[in-house]
């Protein structure tokens, strides 16, 4: 069929978009935090599907996450892997899904999540997001503060979100590790991690690092101590990485004479960066502070991958297109502090459109609710668009909450568009996706159903929600 | 019928000084009407709402169908009194002072760049409130019209805010304190007040002469108590504080009112609800559940909506729209943002498109409640508003591909 030859040369397309943030995974093997006591890397994903069946969706309207739009669509799914996508494929193993007059869209992906490490309740005995005690924490790993029954997940999964990057908070200029999950919740939460994504190092610029030290006496208390602090980091990390690697590159022998570099947890996350391994996602909100942080980026010789919250990319969207960065936005957050004063809702937009389409817009939540309805904040986001004189399809727009976040987190390859090959995460939706009406009806995450609209036993309950508020009842029914 | 219509029609000839007809909206008066028509407005008021009205001295909108509704009224807002939260000097809704006594009524900016956008967006008045505050009644708020003129039309002090639950402190001494409060607000002697005053009560809480004045508007209900309340059990200690004290009480947040839906109804009151807020995000919230408009509404209790979504009170829209999708009518959704919210905070003559009333009108570029929609007219007390902002301006100063430094881009 056509329409599969396509698609499989659009796949190419995307794999090659995607090399600037691919990551090489062979170090890991020369990596001093190998154990040999684990079948895998300490803390690496343990992630397992959920049972899946042959699946058949037929006759659906389908967003395909690259900006193309089909009609009257069949997608066909097995182990967890689509199979086939077309007109009128007859597979007569499969169970079938007739979803005629609904649409189909890629799972959808959030790239700036706190679930977990700020779970519900909003309590200060679960509060474990920002590790405030010192402007470098680059040490630290948000997956070490996730806690697996957050009941955010579910809400989250129930709105179409199939992976979702989880983040430390912003008050350092190094918050420490990142990391990438299926949603389906698990109570360990290494059996919830994506299999072979990047971690990824949250820096933070601006207000909120130099308030939480500059309100304690101590550096950085200006946006030029913050400047200061990352060049002084990225030092060390230089030196310990030419150490580390020296050290490696001896030959056996000459390993025997010599102790190994002493390990240090903080200089690791930093040099995982330097070599490529750990993608940047940086909370900068200002056009000018952004600039610096690129300049900073080629001082050091790493990449930058996506600034988030950025309320000021579309001063500077040309720049980031040919950097090849991705601005990580909300529609229309603005004016909780002085640094989000100058929002446009065009800002998404105009980040997509610049240099003649070349940008990478995403949409974030970095909100429990946000996240929930990540196609209603594409919407605004577009309208916005449209309005500021661009001609921007909603096939294109859905890129923003699948493909991009995709790309960005370094899962492009394994998710975040309907291509033959690509995990069967998926949303059925009952209209289309970009109405306030649409709501879920499927949410298939690697082929399985983890969420199907009307049946109780297809709608995660977490142990937070058992029970609680009448013991023969979930906290509410989803 | 014919020739009374005919007549209106010369007699809004003769007087239109100042008068706007807009022509074949898809109308929503607030009330629960939908229909295809006209609206004549004459300087501030709509004189008529009808089919085929005609004036020839009018200025002609065409809304071709477009959707009409009331102009947006935001029911709780920090509008004009906070520009940028965590900048502390650009914040006045806060007392250090007074508690129940504070009025934020004279620190209104009109030229608050919230004004333009807001209004932009769709919302044409709104209720600004105390924000944090250590006490227990965080004082009044008031009402004003988002004109952006230096001439303020408002009304202070339309009701009074407080809150009840997880806050710090045992919750049944919060309830004391409130019923010890009202005690002292009911007591109308003025020498006797200032005796009062001067109790161990009066002081180790420092209540101030207008802290007691405040209240006793509550407690003989000129103005409405706003309260903060989710877990069930609080909700019905809300209503029995209604019941003793006689108190106009609408209550706010009440994410557990679906386990006391009963009891809500039968008391009256009304309710302001974040519709998207479904996170249990305290232990007072637990069944926090995104069906709650539509549970509340269809069980006859007026419900307005309020929005945490940073300085953009328009969206509660959005919020509107999601209750809908999740079993609300599309009316009360409506509703909830016009008519409702001027009944409640009785504010004359706003919230519906009806003969008589204030000219506050807005017509959609689609549904209001999808997203994507947006005012391509917003009238004000018969004026049409700009609708140029901030940010349209930085949006055109940004698409503007001269090869010039952006300062000259103006």
């Amino acid at each position: 069929m056509k329409n599969h030859l396509f698609l499989a040369f659009s796949m190419l397309l995307i794999y090659s978009c995607s090399e600037d943030v691919e990551v090489s995974q062979s170090s890991t093997a020369d990596s001093p935090a190998k154990s040999s006591s684990l079948e895998r890397d300490p803390f690496e994903s343990n992630y397992k599907p959920l049972e899946s069946e042959r699946t058949l969706i037929k006759s659906v309207n389908l967003y395909d996450g690259l900006g193309n739009e089909y009609s009257n669509f069949d997608v066909l799914f097995d182990n967890g892997i689509i199979e086939e996508i077309g007109k009128d494929i007859v597979d007569n193993n499969a169970t079938i899904i007739d979803a005629s007059g609904k649409w189909l869209t890629p799972g959808l992906i959030d790239i700036h999540s706190h679930m977990g490490v700020y779970p519900a309740p909003s309590v200060r005995t679960s509060s474990d997001g920002n590790e405030a005690t010192s402007p470098n924490t680059a040490e630290v790993w948000a997956e070490h503060s996730v806690w697996s029954q957050d009941p955010q997940f579910s809400l989250a999964l129930k709105g179409g979100v199939t992976a979702f990057h989880v983040l430390p908070g912003s008050a350092n200029l190094f918050g420490g590790r990142g990391a990438t999950f299926k949603n389906i919740p698990r109570n360990i939460i290494h059996d919830m991690k994506f299999p072979g994504a990047p971690h990824s190092l949250k820096m933070a610029c601006g207000e909120n690092p130099k308030r939480v030290y500059g309100n304690r006496g101590s550096a950085p208390s200006t946006r030029m101590g913050n400047m200061a602090g990352y060049r002084n980091a990225w030092i060390s990390a230089a030196d310990y990485q030419k150490r580390q690697n020296e050290y490696i590159k001896k030959s056996d022998e000459a390993k025997e004479l010599v102790d190994p570099p002493r390990r240090n947890l903080e200089l690791d996350t930093l040099a995982g960066v330097l070599e490529g391994e750990i993608l940047v996602q940086n909370h900068c909100y200002r056009a000018d502070e952004m600039a610096n942080m690129i300049e900073l980026s080629k001082e050091f010789n790493y990449k930058i991958t996506a600034f988030h919250h950025a309320v000021e990319a579309y001063k500077i969207a040309d720049l980031l297109a040919d950097e090849g960065i991705c601005g990580a936005l909300w529609a229309d957050w603005w004016g909780f502090k002085h640094e989000a004063y100058d929002m446009v809702p065009a800002n998404i937009a105009i980040v997509d459109q610049a240099r003649g389409g070349q940008g990478c817009a995403i949409v974030h939540s970095d909100d429990e609710v946000g996240i929930q309805h990540l196609n209603q904040e594409a919407a605004k986001a577009l309208s916005a668009g449209l309005r500021a004189g661009y001609e921007i399809t909603k096939a294109r727009a859905m890129r923003w909450i699948t493909s991009n976040p995709a790309k960005a987190a370094g899962i492009l390859d394994q998710t975040g568009t309907i291509e033959i090959g690509k995990d069967a995460d998926l949303v059925i939706w009952s209209k289309n996706p970009f109405s306030v009406y649409a709501l879920t009806e499927y949410v298939f995450v690697d082929g399985a159903k983890a969420f199907v609209r009307g049946e109780k036993e297809l709608q995660p309950v977490t142990d937070f929600d058992l029970g609680i508020i009448n013991p023969s009842d979930e906290r509410a029914s989803l | 019928m014919k020739k009374l219509s005919f007549l209106i029609i010369l007699l809004s000839i003769n007087v239109s000084a100042n008068s706007i007809l807009i022509k074949s909206g898809q109308i929503n008066d607030g009330f629960g009407n939908s229909f295809i028509g006209d609206i004549l407005i004459v300087d501030e008021k709509i004189v008529e709402v009808g089919k085929f009205l005609n004036s020839s001295s009018a200025k002609i909108i065409e809304a071709k169908g477009k959707p009409v509704t009331p102009g947006l009224i935001s029911p709780i807002s920090n509008i004009g009194v906070v520009e940028i939260n965590a900048l502390d000097v650009t914040n006045d809704d806060s007392p250090d002072f007074f508690g129940p006594g504070f009025s934020v009524f004279n620190a209104f900016n009109p030229h608050s760049t919230l004004i333009p956008w807001n209004r932009s967006n769709g919302v044409t008045s709104s209720i600004s409130t105390p924000g944090y505050s250590s006490q227990i009644f965080k004082g009044m708020g008031s009402f004003y019209l988002l004109d952006g003129d230096i001439d303020i039309t408002g009304n202070a002090d339309v009701a009074m805010y407080s809150r009840l639950g997880a806050v710090g402190g045992s919750r049944a001494e919060t309830i004391q304190i409130m019923e010890s409060m009202f005690e002292l607000a009911l007591n109308k002697d003025e020498l006797e007040l200032e005796e009062l005053l001067g109790t161990t009560f009066a002081s180790s809480i420092d209540m101030q002469l207008q802290d007691i004045q405040a209240l006793s508007r509550v407690v003989n209900r000129e103005i409405p108590l706003v309260l903060e309340v989710n877990r069930a059990i609080d909700i019905l200690q809300a209503l029995r504080l209604k019941n003793d004290y006689d108190l106009e009480l609408v209550l706010m947040s009440v994410e557990e009112a679906p386990l006391v839906l009963d009891q809500i109804l039968a008391s009256g009151v009304s309710v302001i609800i974040d519709p998207m807020d479904n996170i249990p995000d305290s232990f007072d919230e637990l069944a926090s559940n995104i069906k709650l408009g539509g549970i509340l509404s269809n069980a006859g209790i007026k419900v307005m909506f309020s929005t945490q979504r940073s300085h953009n009170y328009h969206l509660m829209r959005q919020g509107a729209g999601n209750a809908v999708a999740h079993g609300m009518t599309y009316q009360a959704g409506i509703s909830g943002m016009t008519s409702i919210v001027a009944d409640v905070f009785n504010i004359q003559d706003r919230g519906s498109i009806k003969e008589g009333h204030f000219a506050d009108i807005v017509i959609w570029s689609e549904d209001p409640l999808e997203p994507s929609a947006y005012p391509t007219t917003v009238i004000i007390n018969g004026s049409e508003m700009s609708l140029e902002t901030r940010a349209s301006r930085l949006t055109e100063r940004y698409t503007d591909k001269r090869d010039i430094p952006s300062s000259y881009k103006h």
